[in-house]
């Protein structure tokens, strides 16, 4: 089976940038404290915070994006093959949290934010996990 | 599925490595057709069982629950 619409393998070093340099620049917003909910005065589409959130969330989506969908540096259908059972299982556990959280949860915009997320999260972190299971099981075999 | 992979490999003398790079895989995935866990597609049995100038059907068998 070939793999089509994969990014280079670079892009996944990329993407974990990306994704590292949001953290702080989220952690400084929320300490200078201009990260004002409720929204005081400007409602529009574009104000400062809108901008802000949106610039951001790009950031994080783009990195996670990139870091989920690039190639290994073998590819080969046992590894296409991993890729889809990882995706059919974040896929899974996205829709069982998201209708938990409807039915609990009233606050659609950070279900929606989680909704963004957990499907990459969780897909990068099965996938690399399944990896690393084989290579750790490739070094115990050996070369025998 | 099971296979005889390791042991057409060691007539042959060569490790999982070689048979990887002789057709085209990742180590991991020799490593996992062997102990089991994946099944290949018909074309990589095919090309496995090319290395070892074998008909298919003696590099992998079927089990009873297959």
């Amino acid at each position: 089976m070939k793999t089509r619409f994969l990014f280079p393998h670079w892009c996944r070093y990329l993407g974990y940038t990306l994704f590292v340099i949001h953290i702080p620049v989220v952690l400084f917003q929320k300490m200078l404290g201009f990260d004002t909910p409720g929204g005081t005065i400007d409602n529009g589409l574009f104000n400062p915070h809108h901008l802000f959130f949106m610039a951001t969330t790009l950031l994080m989506a783009v990195g996670l994006f990139l870091a989920a969908f690039s190639k290994e540096k073998i590819e080969d259908e046992q590894i296409s093959q991993l890729r889809l059972d990882s995706l059919q299982w974040a896929i899974y556990v996205n829709y069982v949290l998201l209708i938990v959280s409807l039915i609990l949860s009233s606050d659609t915009e950070h279900i929606l934010f989680l909704n963004l997320l957990i499907p990459l999260v969780f897909f990068i972190i099965r996938f690399q996990w399944k990896l690393f299971q084989n290579n750790r099981m490739l070094k115990r075999d050996g070369n025998a | 599925m099971k296979n005889n992979i390791r042991v057409e490999r060691a007539i042959k003398n060569i490790t999982q490595a070689d048979l990887a790079d002789l057709i085209g895989v990742s180590r991991q995935t020799i490593n996992t057709i062997e102990s089991n866990r994946y099944v290949p597609s018909t074309v990589l049995a095919l090309k496995i069982a090319r290395v070892f100038d074998k008909p298919v059907e003696q590099v992998f068998f079927l089990e009873d629950n297959d």
